[in-house]
C-alpha cells in the first residue's frame, strides 16, 4: 500500500471513530430501552444482553404515546405551516423590494431570538389563561409559530436573495402579477430552501420543551412533556426513561436520515447549500 | 448587476398613478408589518410588562403596588443570583469557545476529502436535532458516577478512576458544558465546512507555490475568510446558551443545591415556585440588559461591516 492510501485509510478510520463517539450516547440510550430495569443499572454496563420490549410495554401502558405523538405532529407541522404563510410575503418584499430599513428590520426581528423566553413567560401565561388557550393545541401552535418566525423569515430571505432578479422581471414582462410571480416562479425555484426552512421549524418545534411544559398539562402535551413525565418523579427507572426518550426522538432521527440533505441545510440555517 | 436591469421597469411603474400602482408600492411594507409586529410585540411588549412587574411588590400574583427599584436591590443582595450570573458567564464562555475550536478542527479534518463525507456530516450533526430534554436524560445517565462513564472505566479495571462532576457542586457546571458542546459542535463543524468549501482553491495553490506551510495557510488565509461564519456561529451559539434552561432542568435541575443555577432557572424558580414575581421579573430584566449590552454592539458592528465590505 502506498503512503497516500495509508493516510486516507487512517483518516477514514479516525473519522468513523469520532462518529462513533458522537453517536454513542444516542446508541446507548436506544440500547438501554431494550433492557430490563436490572440490566440497565448493572455495573459494569453490559453490551450483550437479551433484548426485551418490557420497557416499551410499560411506557405504553402508563401513558398514551400516540396521543402525545399526535399532539407533537399537529403542533409542529401546524406552526410551521402558519409561520411559512406569514413569512413568505415578508421575505419576498425584503429580498426583492428592499428599503433603507430592511437590514434594521431583520436585525430587530432576530434580536428577539436572543432574549430568554422565561422573560415573557409570565405575561403569555396570564394571557393564555384569560383566553382559555392553556393546554390547547391551538395555543401551543401559535406560540411555536411566533417563536420560530424570526428564523423562518431570515432563512427565507437568504434563499430568496439568491434568486436573480432578472428571472422575476422576465415574468413581469410577460404580464405576470405579483401573485403569479410568487406562485409560479419564486416558490418553485426556492422550493428546496423552503423545504429546509420548514424542516428546521418542524425540528425546533418538535424539540421545544420550555413552553410545552409550562403551557400544557395533559390534553395538548407533546412528546417533550411525555419524556419529562417519565423523568421527574422516577428518574431512576432508566430502561423506561430510555424507551420513552427513544420513542420521542425516533421520528426525527429516521425522518432526518431520509431527508439528509434538507436536514443538514435546515439545521445549519441554510449555510450548507 | 440586477439593479441596473430593474431600473427601467421600476421607473415605468412609478409613472402609473393608478390605485393598483399605489397598492403595489405600499404592499411590501404591509406584508412585512405582521412579522415584525408580532415579533416585537410579543417579545419587547411583554418585556415591558415584565419590567412593570419588576417595579412592584408582586408575590404569588401580579399586582401593581409600585415600590421603585427595591426588587433590584434585593436581587443584588441575593447570593443565589450571584451564583447564577457567574454560572452563565462561565457556561456561555466555555461553551462558545469549545464549540468553535472543536467545530473548526472537525471541519478542517472532514475537509481532507474523506469518503462518505455526507453520512459522517449527518452523524456529527445528529445531536443538534435532539431535544435538550433528551440530551439531558442521556448525559445524566452517562455522567452518573454509579452507572455511566465512571462505572464503565472502573469495570475495565481502573478502580481509582473518578469522574463524579455531576454530584460535585464545584464541577457540576462543567457537566452542562460537556453536554451542550456535544450537542452543538457538529453544527459548528457543518458551518465551518461550508465556509472552507467556499474558499477559492486557487488561493491555496498560490500560497503553496509561494512556499507557505500548511499551518501558515490556515492562519493567514483560511481563518480570516471564515470571519462571517464565526459571526453567525457565535450568534446562534449565544442563543443556545441563553436558552439552556431546558438542559439545566433535565440534566442537573439546577443542583447540587443551586450550584448550576442559571439566570433563567433562577427567574423560573422565583416567579413560579417561590411566589416572588417581583424579584423574578427584576432578574428577567437584568438578563435582558446583559444580553443587549453584549450582543447589540457586536451585531451592529458586524452588520455595518458587511454593508460596507
Amino acid at each position: 500500500m502506498n503512503p497516500t492510501m495509508t493516510k486516507k485509510l487512517l483518516l477514514t478510520l479516525l473519522a468513523w471513530g469520532i462518529a462513533l463517539i458522537v453517536f454513542f450516547p444516542i446508541f446507548w440510550m436506544v440500547l438501554t430501552g431494550f433492557k430490563t430495569e436490572g440490566e440497565a443499572v448493572a455495573t459494569p454496563p453490559s453490551l450483550f444482553f437479551e433484548p426485551t420490549l418490557a420497557g416499551y410495554h410499560e411506557v405504553m401502558a402508563r401513558a398514551d404515546y400516540l396521543k402525545f405523538a399526535l399532539n407533537s405532529i399537529v403542533i409542529s407541522f401546524g406552526s410551521t405551516l402558519l409561520a411559512l404563510i406569514v413569512a413568505i410575503p415578508s421575505a419576498y418584499s425584503m429580498a426583492f423590494l428592499p428599503t433603507k430599513r430592511t437590514r434594521g428590520t431583520l436585525l430587530w426581528m432576530l434580536s428577539t431570538k436572543m432574549l430568554p423566553p422565561v422573560g415573557v413567560l409570565m405575561p403569555v401565561y396570564l394571557l393564555f389563561r384569560d383566553m382559555g388557550l392553556l393546554d390547547s393545541q391551538l395555543g401551543l401552535t401559535i406560540v411555536y409559530m411566533l417563536m420560530n418566525l424570526p428564523i423562518v423569515v431570515w432563512m427565507l430571505y437568504t434563499f430568496f436573495k439568491d434568486i436573480p432578479k432578472d428571472i422575476l422581471e422576465a415574468g413581469r414582462m410577460d404580464g405576470a402579477g405579483t401573485l403569479q410571480e410568487v406562485l409560479y416562479l419564486l416558490l418553485p425555484l426556492t422550493l428546496p430552501g423552503i423545504a429546509s426552512t420548514g424542516l428546521l421549524s418542524v425540528i425546533l418545534s418538535w424539540n421545544e420543551a420550555f413552553w410545552s411544559l409550562n403551557l400544557t398539562t395533559s390534553d395538548a402535551a407533546p412528546l417533550t412533556a411525555f419524556i419529562a413525565s417519565f423523568s421527574s418523579p422516577e428518574g431512576l427507572f432508566w430502561a423506561k426513561l430510555s424507551a420513552a426518550s427513544t420513542l420521542a426522538i425516533a421520528p426525527i432521527l429516521i425522518f432526518g436520515w431520509l431527508t439528509q440533505k434538507q436536514m443538514v441545510r435546515g439545521l445549519t440555517f441554510g449555510a450548507v447549500k | 448587476m440586477p439593479s441596473k436591469v430593474s431600473a427601467p421597469a421600476s421607473g415605468e411603474r412609478r409613472h402609473r398613478r393608478s390605485l393598483a400602482g399605489h397598492i403595489e408600492r405600499v404592499l411590501p411594507r404591509l406584508v412585512v408589518a405582521p412579522s415584525l409586529g408580532v415579533a416585537l410585540f410579543f417579545v419587547y411588549g411583554y418585556m415591558l410588562w415584565t419590567f412593570l412587574l419588576s417595579l412592584t411588590n408582586s408575590r404569588m400574583l401580579p399586582q401593581y403596588d409600585f415600590v421603585g427599584f427595591a426588587q433590584y436591590a434585593r436581587l443584588f443582595a441575593n447570593e443565589r443570583w450571584h451564583v447564577a450570573a457567574t454560572n452563565l458567564v462561565v457556561f456561555g464562555g466555555l461553551f462558545i469557545v469549545s464549540c468553535l475550536v472543536i467545530g473548526l478542527l472537525l471541519a478542517i479534518f472532514l475537509d481532507q476529502r474523506i469518503r462518505q463525507e455526507g453520512a459522517l456530516r449527518t452523524i456529527y450533526l445528529y445531536p443538534m436535532a435532539l431535544s435538550l430534554i433528551v440530551t439531558g436524560v442521556v448525559w445524566r445517565w452517562l455522567l452518573n458516577p454509579g452507572l455511566g462513564i465512571q462505572a464503565m472505566v472502573r469495570g475495565w479495571g481502573f478502580e481509582d478512576f473518578t469522574f463524579n462532576w455531576l454530584v460535585d457542586s464545584d464541577m457540576a457546571i462543567y457537566t452542562l458544558v460537556i453536554a451542550a458542546v456535544w450537542q452543538a459542535s457538529g453544527f459548528v463543524m457543518a458551518l465551518f465546512l461550508a465556509g472552507l468549501r467556499s474558499i477559492d482553491d486557487s488561493l491555496f495553490q498560490a500560497a503553496a507555490l509561494d512556499g507557505a506551510s500548511l499551518p501558515r495557510i490556515y492562519t493567514r488565509i483560511v481563518l480570516p475568510s471564515l470571519r462571517p461564519v464565526v459571526f453567525s456561529s457565535v450568534m446562534i451559539l449565544a442563543h443556545i446558551a441563553i436558552k439552556s434552561f431546558d438542559l439545566v432542568m433535565a440534566l442537573t435541575g439546577g443542583g447540587p443545591g443551586y450550584a448550576t443555577d442559571l439566570p433563567a432557572t433562577f427567574m423560573y424558580a422565583h416567579t413560579f415556585t417561590r411566589g416572588q414575581i417581583g424579584l423574578g421579573s427584576a432578574s428577567a430584566i437584568m438578563m435582558l440588559c446583559g444580553v443587549l449590552a453584549i450582543l447589540v454592539p457586536y451585531l451592529y458592528s458586524e452588520l455595518r461591516g458587511q454593508r460596507h465590505g
